[in-house]
């Protein structure tokens, strides 16, 4: 059954998509490790590391193009779901310091001990162990995108005003998380990591590692999106996006299958948030600013929501142009990007991915069905 | 006598009443459909057809009244869309519902009668048995041609015929349909009601809202007439045509 | 713990006295003349320095203070033969009398010695230094130190001075700070500390009711038991001042709510464009205010009374032509797509955020209040700044305004035919693409004039904008969407509800059980407060 599932996605695209994100895999690490330092073929580990956080941002895209892109969700609080896996993450590195940090209490992280706090409290039990952190990481995301759907697609809120109040909800966990008595470091967040499962977090090997297991996540979430969205279920979804009324009188429970989707999508955006922050070293509360999760929808945008492979196209591109433009040009970043946004809505409605499939399409004129579905409203 | 009459009844409606904002859409609306019937229902914009479709598939609540389903044992009033539609209740909007980035065919398959749970549609795999019945249905509304087109790129008359399709494969004990013949050419207007009569004669019932009189006549059936939220006049469709009421208000003769 | 309080009042009386510079009260050419207390300090002898420093303290000449402070910490010194009296600090050795430089110090200079007899005399020097200077703010901190020290030494010049204030408030701290001290007088008769109690009960705050309790053990029991009725009454009206405070505070803060939501209101709620640019609208108001400042500034400084005044309708135009522009430009291309113009308006916000930064740079910019907004009056138990009160009459202003335009204009007219019945309005012969880009026009407008009033009590930053358009969606969201009644009644209910929630959960904290409580009150009523229900069966 499982298999068959996971067979559905293996689409055209999806496999060349896979192909190339597997070579990159093996690649990049590669290129870092064994090539020496001198050889044009040499990739320097900065730059493993940032291809890391890319990926793992495609893995963020990926999930939200699932909710946007097939079920019409426009989330602007996905940014939330990921930031939420990354201070899971947060959590077990920051116990794995053990004595090495700069008060040396063998239990207490430094900020517990700076803001005088006598014993760790109950929520960060557990988290010493690998296995429960890796749980929490899907779990906690997961169940704040279930109640939260839950109450939010039973009553009905769509649209406009769904995208409201995700974005209140991460506005709120932003304000929460800046709080001290939170427990998670308030303003400077988690930080100062030693060891992951016994390496060193800036060891080049296991920075190779963490980009290999970010390549794979892409891969592992590409291939379960595209199964899902090829399953009846995935039908389903994009009835929702496109006629609600009509699924539900057909008798399709659309707040179940929302909340399902929605609570699939935040576990994947728990773990590229997992595998970012031991990369970038450091989770903080503006990973909950609304800003990021909106930059998050252009991505998907850029890259052709109802694609899947364009939502992981579209977070490479323009995070790969944010890097270029903030070395460069750092004050015109923003207009950049606020001109990405215009453009990609007026221009190029259905991204790169999109457009490219229709052009595509449209030169084999003998079936102009396409099996992507097209995205509307 | 309520009671034999809810007894008997598949569909009972009784003293429905629905206000928005002090405005009365229903006032008071009593009908009855048997098992195997096949009604017409028509009146004038306002007159409160949408308003009692909606109180019957479980997305409006009456303020007060009854609504019940096989023999007053249903009390739908109680139930939401979803399980309304599982019960065996089919509804085809006025304007015209279909998947639009969907296949026909898909939009066929999406409709079967099936397991309508997350995990189950999420591994479900297309059976033999689906699939003949997917063939049978493309052929009843006469889209097999078409099966692997996107039904938004259907004429405006064959996305009305998808939709009666998806209605169809849902298995349902009742059809309420909603204007099925708006914007369609005479020859389809007849084809629809003869398929409409098919249907009827498999043993469903169905309940026509339609404001097209020649297709009313066609039909052939009881005909119910709504005015201002309440029943004006029913009968056959010679019998209302002439009763002064209805022509007062309605053929505005 | 109670002598430290009692240090902390002194020295507050000194500083206070040292920045009593101005002649003091009663400043007559004669009585200005020190030389004689100056030469009795140089007499060596108790009495003398005592008679000196009483002599000082009626002076009213400006150095008395510094001279009377400076025998307190002994860096006062003289010289007998010379009859020099000079004060030594870390600076070098100055002149008593002219704080001038003395180039050579004579070779004898000896300290002046202190007693507890003249520590007394200092004590009361001082508080009556202070209680007779000419500025009544001065004359009632003054008044607020004595209450907190209760120093016994300054009762008789309370005594002397309260006949004399003219001015009401300083007399009612005079009244409190005496009766502060008759209140733990031992000596003093029942009735006297009884009546005490009862004028503390009349100024009626925390300290007063601190004062009433913290009487000591063996305070005979009916004046310690009148203290604790009194105590337990000012406890009782500062409850409902509470209240009070809040709920005005409350209403302030719903004005600001309603300034930044009262645009979108028109924009989001009425023409149903989702504008993520809002905030940034609001924010050029705000920059606008800055300019027009600036300009003044440099050109005609006595208009600054009315920058706001300039201000407001150049803010309108300004917010007003970009929305124009936007909505021509971009906005008009994606009707009937909410999501799209979410995302393209998010593009435009950046923009605006990252053009005004290029141009005035990232950091704040100051932009001044006018006389008539700044400073604060006092109603009761309760403080209110004139800005906040002019913002709340502002935003009601803005708010009916609005209310007329859209009710009683041809312009309002058109506006409201065209977002009820778009073709049956374009059918009538109403320009409805003029009309869709004048009625945006019009909601950024507002919000530029919002600009204007929160420049006054925000930072004007380029991210100004960002930190109200979350606030203003929920105001309009919560109020009921294409209703402007709603998002008065949403604003002023958030702010007051914030409010009272604050002083249980903290500001962040309040903050965030507000948005949750919105979050919530969306799933329960999804279309906000005052949305009509209505019967489409398709959207």
């Amino acid at each position: 059954m499982i298999r068959h599932f996971l067979e559905n996605g293996l689409d055209a695209r999806v496999r060349i998509a896979l192909a190339v994100i597997l070579a990159v895999a093996i690649l990049v690490p590669a290129a870092n490790l064994l090539v020496p330092e001198g050889s044009p073929f040499h990739v320097p580990t900065y730059l493993v590391t940032l291809f890391g956080k890319y990926a793992t941002y495609a893995v963020l895209a990926l999930a939200l193009d699932l909710v946007w892109g097939y079920c019409g969700i426009l989330s602007l609080g996905h940014g939330a779901f990921f930031a939420l896996g990354g201070y899971a993450m947060g959590m077990y590195l920051m116990r794995q310091i053990g004595t090495r940090g700069v008060y040396g209490h063998p239990i207490l992280p430094d900020f517990m001990v700076f803001l005088n706090w006598k014993e760790l409290p109950w929520y960060w039990y557990g988290f010493d162990h690998f296995a429960f952190a890796m749980l929490m990481v899907v779990l906690v995301p997961g169940l704040v995108a279930f109640v939260f759907g839950w109450f939010a697609f039973r009553s009905r809120v769509t649209g406009v005003y769904l995208s409201i109040i995700t974005q209140a909800l991460t506005y709120a966990l932003l304000l929460a998380f800046f709080r001290n008595d939170m427990g998670f470091g308030g303003n400077n967040g988690l930080t100062d990591f030693k060891d992951i499962v016994g390496f060193n977090v800036q060891a080049r090997g296991t920075r190779a590692a963490l980009f290999f297991l970010s390549c794979l996540l892409v891969a592992g979430g590409l291939l379960l999106s595209a199964a899902i969205v090829n399953s009846k279920l995935g039908k389903v979804l994009v009835a929702i996006r496109d006629a609600e009324s009509r699924t539900r009188f057909i008798g399709y429970r659309v707040a179940t299958y929302k909340a399902f989707v929605f609570t699939v999508s935040a576990m994947l955006a728990g773990l590229a948030g997992a595998l970012y922050v031991p990369q970038v070293g450091i989770i903080n509360p503006s990973e909950f600013s609304p800003a990021n999760s909106i930059e998050a929808v252009i991505w998907v945008a850029v890259g052709g929501r109802g694609t899947l492979v364009g939502a992981v196209v579209g977070a490479v591109t323009v995070n790969w142009g944010k890097t270029w433009f903030t070395g460069v040009l750092p004050s015109f970043w923003l207009f950049a990007l606020g001109g990405l946004f215009v453009l990609v809505t007026l221009f190029l409605p259905k991204g790169i991915v999109g457009t490219w499939s229709e052009w595509r399409a449209k030169r084999k004129t003998a079936t102009p069905a396409d099996a992507s579905p097209a995205p509307a409203e | 006598m309520t009671e034999a009459l809810a007894a008997n009844s598949l569909l009972y409606l009784d003293d429905v009443k629905v206000s928005f904002d002090g405005f009365k859409a229903l006032k008071g609306l009593s009908l009855t459909i048997e098992p195997g019937e096949m009604r017409a229902i028509i009146g004038p914009n306002g007159a409160g057809k949408t308003t009692m479709m909606d109180c019957i598939t479980g997305k409006t609540r009456p303020d007060e009244g009854e609504v019940s389903f096989e023999g007053g044992t249903i009390d739908l009033t109680k139930l939401d869309e979803a399980t309304i539609a599982e019960l065996g209740i089919g509804r085809k909007f006025q304007k015209p519902t279909v998947f639009e980035s969907h296949t026909v065919e898909d939009n066929l398959y999406l409709a079967l009668k099936s397991d309508r749970g997350p995990l189950a549609t999420l591994f479900h795999r297309l059976s033999g048995a689906e699939a003949a019945r997917i063939d049978e249905l493309l052929a009843t509304i006469k889209l097999t041609g078409r099966r692997g087109d996107l039904a938004k790129n259907l004429s405006h008359g064959q996305k009305q015929w998808l939709e009666i399709g998806m209605l169809l494969a849902q298995e349902p004990k009742l059809l309420l349909v909603d204007e099925p013949v708006a914007g369609m050419t005479d020859a389809e207007t007849m084809e629809t009601a003869a398929l409409l009569r098919e249907i009827n004669a498999s043993g469903k019932s169905v309940v026509v809202v339609e404001h097209d009189m020649a297709f009313v006549r066609e039909l052939g059936v009881k005909v119910t007439v709504l005015h201002e939220g309440g029943v004006l006049s029913e009968g056959s469709i010679d019998h209302v045509a002439n009763d002064p009421r209805v022509i007062e208000v309605y053929l505005g003769r | 713990m109670n002598a430290t309080v009692h240090r902390l009042a002194r020295s507050a009386l000194l500083i206070l006295a040292l920045l009593a510079a101005p002649p003091f009260l009663g400043s007559a050419a004669h009585a200005q003349d020190i030389s004689g207390a100056l030469a009795k300090l140089t007499a060596d002898s108790y009495a003398d320095t005592g008679e000196a420093i009483a002599a000082l303290a009626t002076s009213g000449h400006p150095r008395a203070a510094v001279i009377v402070e400076s025998i307190r910490d002994g860096q006062l010194e003289f010289d007998e033969p010379s009859k020099t009296v000079a004060i030594r600090t870390a600076a070098g050795v100055l002149d008593a009398a002219t704080g001038a430089a003395l180039a050579t110090p004579p070779a004898g200079l000896s300290p002046v010695r202190v007693n507890n007899r003249v520590r007394s005399a200092l004590a009361a020097a001082m508080g009556a230094l202070t209680l007779m200077s000419p500025d009544p703010a001065k004359r009632r901190e003054a008044a607020e130190a004595v209450f907190k020290s209760r120093d016994q030494g300054a009762l008789a010049t309370l005594e002397a001075a309260i006949p004399k204030e003219a001015d009401a408030g300083v007399r009612s701290a005079f009244s409190a700070a005496r009766a502060a001290i008759v209140l733990y007088k031992t000596d003093a008769t029942e009735d006297a500390r009884v009546a005490a109690g009862e004028v503390l009960r009349a100024r009626g705050d925390q300290d007063a009711v601190a004062t009433l309790r913290g009487l000591p053990a063996d305070t005979p029991k009916r004046v310690k038991d009148a203290a604790e009725i009194a105590a337990k009454s000012i406890e009782t009206s500062l409850a409902l001042w509470a209240s009070v405070q809040n709920a005005v505070y409350g209403v302030s803060l719903g004005s600001v709510l309603l300034l930044a939501a009262i645009g979108l209101a028109i924009t989001f709620g009425v023409m149903g464009i989702i504008n993520m640019a809002h905030g940034e609208m609001v924010m050029l108001g705000a920059y606008t205010t800055f300019v027009v400042q600036e300009v003044i500034r440099a050109h005609a400084p006595g208009l600054f009374d009315w920058s706001l005044a300039i201000a407001i309708p150049l803010a309108f135009l300004v917010s007003g032509a970009v929305g124009v522009v936007l909505e021509r430009g971009i906005i008009r291309f994606l009707y009937g797509r909410p999501l799209e113009t979410l995302l393209a308006t998010w593009g435009v916000s950046l923009i605006l955020q990252q053009s005004v930064r290029s141009i005035f740079g990232a950091n704040n910019r100051e932009v001044g209040a006018p006389s008539w907004m700044s400073g604060s009056f006092e109603v009761g138990a309760l403080t209110m700044t004139w800005g906040r009160l002019w913002i709340v009459v502002f935003a009601l202003a803005v708010f009916v305004g609005l209310i007329l335009i859209l009710k009683k204009t041809p312009a309002g007219l058109q506006m409201r035919a065209v977002t009820q019945n778009r073709s049956m309005a374009s059918a009538m012969g109403i320009r409805t693409p003029f009309v869709d880009a004048l009625t945006f026009g019009l909601g950024c407008g507002i919000a530029g004039i919002a600009g204007v009033a929160l420049s006054q009590i925000d930072n004007v930053s380029p991210n100004l904008g960002q930190s109200y358009i979350i606030d203003s969606f929920m105001v309009v969201v919560f109020g009921g969407v294409g209703n402007l009644w709603g998002t008065l009644v949403g604003a002023l209910t958030l702010g007051v509800v914030n409010k009272f929630l604050e002083p249980f959960a903290g500001a962040v904290l309040g903050k965030i059980l507000v948005l949750v409580l919105i979050i919530l009150f969306i799933q329960k009523r999804p279309r906000g407060l005052f949305a009509l229900k209505g019967r489409a069966v398709e959207s």
